[in-house]
This record gives C-alpha cells, structure tokens and sequence, in this order.
C-alpha cells in the first residue's frame, strides 16, 4: 500500500471511529440509563454534546501556561495517530515487526498528556486529579504489558510473518492453541485485558483521576469550550482503540470470509463486524461495570493492579509458557 | 472477588420499562388532596378584614384602604395557606396550578389587582 492510501485511509478512519466511539457514547449513557430504570438521553446526545462544547467560549485560566491550549490538540493528534497502528478487523494501516510497542506508547500518551494539560492549567483539582492519574497510569499498564507481550511471544512461537506486530492477531489467534492450559491462560488473560479496559477508560472501580463527585471533574477542572471539546473527541477514539485492542486479541474473526467477500466490501463488511465486537466488549467492560460498581479509593486500586491483576497476569504468562515448554502433557 | 449483588438487578432492570414520567409530553404527576398550589383571590368576596395581611409570614399581601380590598404579588409567597385558613369570607384559596415560571418576577400571573384595576375601582366608588 503506498503512501497516499494510507493516509486516505486514516482519514477515513479516523472520520469513521470518531463516529463510531461517540455513537457507542450515547448507546452506554441509554444502556446504564435503562439499568438504573431511566430513559436517558437521545443516542445523539454525544454529538450534541460536542457540537454545544464546540460553540462555546473557551476560558484560560491566568495562571495556566503555554501547554494548557496545546494539550488537547496534542491529545487529539495522538490519538488519531494511534488510529494508523489500530487493529480494526483488518490488519493496521502501518503494521510492522514490532509496532506494538508503539501501539502502548501512544497509549500511554495520550494518557500523559492529560496530565501535563492539567498540570499546566494551574489549579490545584486539576494538580489532584494528575497525580491519581499518573498512579493509575503507571500501574495499569504493568499487567497489559506483561500478557500482551506473552500472547505475541506465543503466536510468535506458532509462526507468523511480522513478529510482535498488532497484525498477528489476523494470522493467528490464541485460541487455535487448542491445549486445556492454554485455554486456561488465555481465560485468566482476558479477565486482565477487561480490568485493563475497565481502567484504560476510567469507568467504574477507576473512575478516580476524573472522580466528578469528589475533586471536580479532576485533570478536566479547568478545561472548557473547545479545549475540552478535543479531549472528549480524543478520550472517546481512546475507548475504541482499547477495546479494538482487546478485541483484535481475543475475538480476531472476521465474517467477510465466510459470505465470500473480497476487496472494499470485505473490507467495510469487517470493519462493521469489529465494531458490533467493540461494542459488546465494551458493553461488558464499561456499562455493565460502570452501572454496579462505585468507585475504589486511588490507594485500594493501586493495590488492585498490583496484588490483584499483575498476579493474574503472571500466573496467566507462566500458564502459556508451561503450555509452549511441554512440561506438563 | 465476588460478584456485586447489583449485577442481577441491574440486568434485569434492563429488561423493564424505565419508570419515568415524561413530562413535558405527558401530564405532570398528579397533585394530591390539598395541594398548596397557586394562590386565587376572589375580589368581590373580599370585606377588607386585614386578617391576611396580619397572618402572613412573607409579606405578600398589602391592604388598599381606598377600596378595602387587599393586593398582592406572588413573587414572595412560601405556599403555608395561613392566609387562606384566616379568611372569614373564604375570599382566598389555594389552587392545583404549579407551573408558576415566568421570565419576569412582575409577571401578570403572580399579581392580584394591578394598578390599573385598582384605579379603576376606585373611579367607580367615586361615581357612586
Ligand atoms: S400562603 Fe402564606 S405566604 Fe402565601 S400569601 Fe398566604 S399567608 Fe402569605
Ligand atoms: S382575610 Fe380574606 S376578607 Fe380579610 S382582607 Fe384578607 S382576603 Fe379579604
């Protein structure tokens, strides 16, 4: 694929994903509405929403600096060049050997670059609400990185073109393992990519960087107007890029090959079917979660990552590995 | 970790109609038996006792001599029906009417005997 397309292409996604992630917004906000026996809001009301946000003046704080206005533009661009190394049914736009570790960069990123925007605006929320962030950024990571680096190691081991590339999950997936312990491990491995997801967009247990009810919105307590407008669009396309992660490891199937299509339509066809998994995962992940749990203190889930979900990750690595040795069976 | 005991009635609740009146679209939830809504007053019933005026907390109603009846401007009226309860001619009473918004606090709605109606009256007490 040359270059021109490529870019076509990340237009394209890009325009679709930011559609797509503020369309399943307004889905979760009808589905928790619905649990807690509400109507909720129109399925629109994301766009709205922005629209609204979009129009409005933008105040800046005297005491924020330059990077306060540059942190949401940061953060969108991030996040729109996350969209080229995102697995979206298809294998990403710009895979090669080893892009999943520009894939977590960029994740982790966007995640830092929140910070710095809150950092920057001057008031001490936002100082708050950063530093829960930072913790919870250094801690989540950990065990996503541990079990997606021995998922890619296994495929690896089974034989694939581009090793420790995002566009694996298109040639093998893990389940063709087929073994009972490996079945296992990938079992205990997706518990821990959907507490990650959980945390990766801050509902439920881990709503605590944003924690409106308690340090006022946290990182966002400055941001308005069209400044805040970019970072929804930005934390929005990072929902849908985390659950594409999760789901291009776990559930890569496409159903383009199955109607016997090929080309552009196969192409679309997959793109919609990877969405339909998104959602659900995010269903899962996100409304549900959202909808029965409240929030964890910032000292209980530090503890959760790290006593709870680093050791499910290892247990679930050493699994897949004992599996690969031969050790046992 | 045990499963949060939420799980089973948030997904159940899923299933089942959200319990929520519409209102705009609908009819507001009704008012009971002895709503303090609105207050109405009835001029002619009025004889001019300045009882209300004596009785009320918030300083709603003023006594006009010229004509002896009593005016009064709703803006300020906390709904306690004091006024209504020492009406020796049950020339005040409270309605069902809740809607009470307006854009100014001088609105019509909130006001018994304007100005003008009083001048009014007044001119036909002299003609008499
Ligand atoms: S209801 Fe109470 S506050 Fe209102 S006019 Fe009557 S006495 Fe005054
Ligand atoms: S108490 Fe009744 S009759 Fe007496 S002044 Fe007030 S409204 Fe008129």
């Amino acid at each position: 694929m040359n270059l021109l397309y490529a870019t076509l292409g990340l237009i394209a996604l890009y325009i679709y994903v930011s559609f797509a992630s503020l369309l399943w917004e307004g889905i979760d906000r009808k589905l928790v509405a619905r649990m807690q026996r509400r109507v909720g809001p129109p399925l629109l009301q994301p766009f709205y929403d922005f629209l609204k946000l979009m129009s409005k003046e933008s105040i800046i704080p005297k005491h924020a600096n330059k990077f306060y206005e540059l942190a949401p533009v940061l953060a969108l661009a991030v996040s729109i060049a996350l969209l080229a190394y995102t697995p979206m049914g298809f294998a990403p736009l710009f895979a090669t050997k080893g892009d999943v570790i520009v894939f977590i960069y960029l994740l982790t990123l966007i995640g830092f670059i929140r910070v710095l925007g809150a950092i920057s605006s001057g008031s001490p929320y936002a100082q708050i609400g950063a530093q829960r962030e930072m913790i919870i950024l250094v801690s989540r990571e950990v065990p996503m990185m541990l079990a997606l680096f021995t998922i890619l190691w296994r495929l690896n081991n089974i034989g694939v073109e581009k090793p420790f590339s995002l566009a694996t999950f298109y040639q093998r997936n893990i389940w063709e393992l087929g073994t009972p312990l490996a079945l296992i491990g990938t079992f205990i491995l997706l518990v821990v990519f959907l507490a990650w997801l959980a945390s990766e967009i801050e509902v439920g247990f881990f709503d605590i960087p944003e924690a409106e009810t308690e340090v006022a919105e946290g990182p966002m307590a400055e941001y308005s107007g069209r400044h805040l407008a970019l970072f929804e669009l930005s934390n929005a396309i990072k929902m849908f890029v985390s659950a594409s992660l999760v789901v291009a490891i776990f559930f890569p199937w496409g159903i383009s090959a199955y109607v016997g299509l090929n080309g552009i339509p196969a192409l679309v066809v997959d793109v919609l079917f990877h969405t339909i998994k998104v959602f659900a995962v995010l269903f899962v992940s996100m409304s549900i979660f959202r909808a029965i749990t409240g929030r964890l203190r910032i000292t209980q889930a530090v503890q959760v990552f790290w006593l709870r979900l680093f050791p499910a990750a290892i247990i679930g690595s050493l699994i897949l590995a004992i599996d690969l040795l031969g050790v046992i069976a | 970790m045990k499963i949060p005991p939420t799980l089973s009635t948030v997904l159940s609740n899923l299933f089942k109609k959200p319990a929520t009146n519409m209102f705009p679209k609908t009819e507001p939830v009704p008012t009971p038996e002895g709503f303090r809504g609105k207050l109405v007053y009835d001029v002619d019933k009025c004889i001019g006792c300045k009882l209300c005026v004596t009785v009320c907390p918030a300083g709603v109603i003023e006594f006009v001599p010229e004509i002896k009846k009593v005016t009064f401007w709703l803006g300020r009226c906390v709904f306690c029906a004091q006024c209504v309860d020492v009406c020796p001619v049950n020339a005040l009473e409270m309605s069902k009417e809740f809607l009470l918004a307006t854009y100014d606090k001088y609105d019509d709605n909130l006001r018994w005997l304007k100005n003008e109606e009083i001048e009014e009256m007044i001119e036909a007490q002299k003609s008499k």
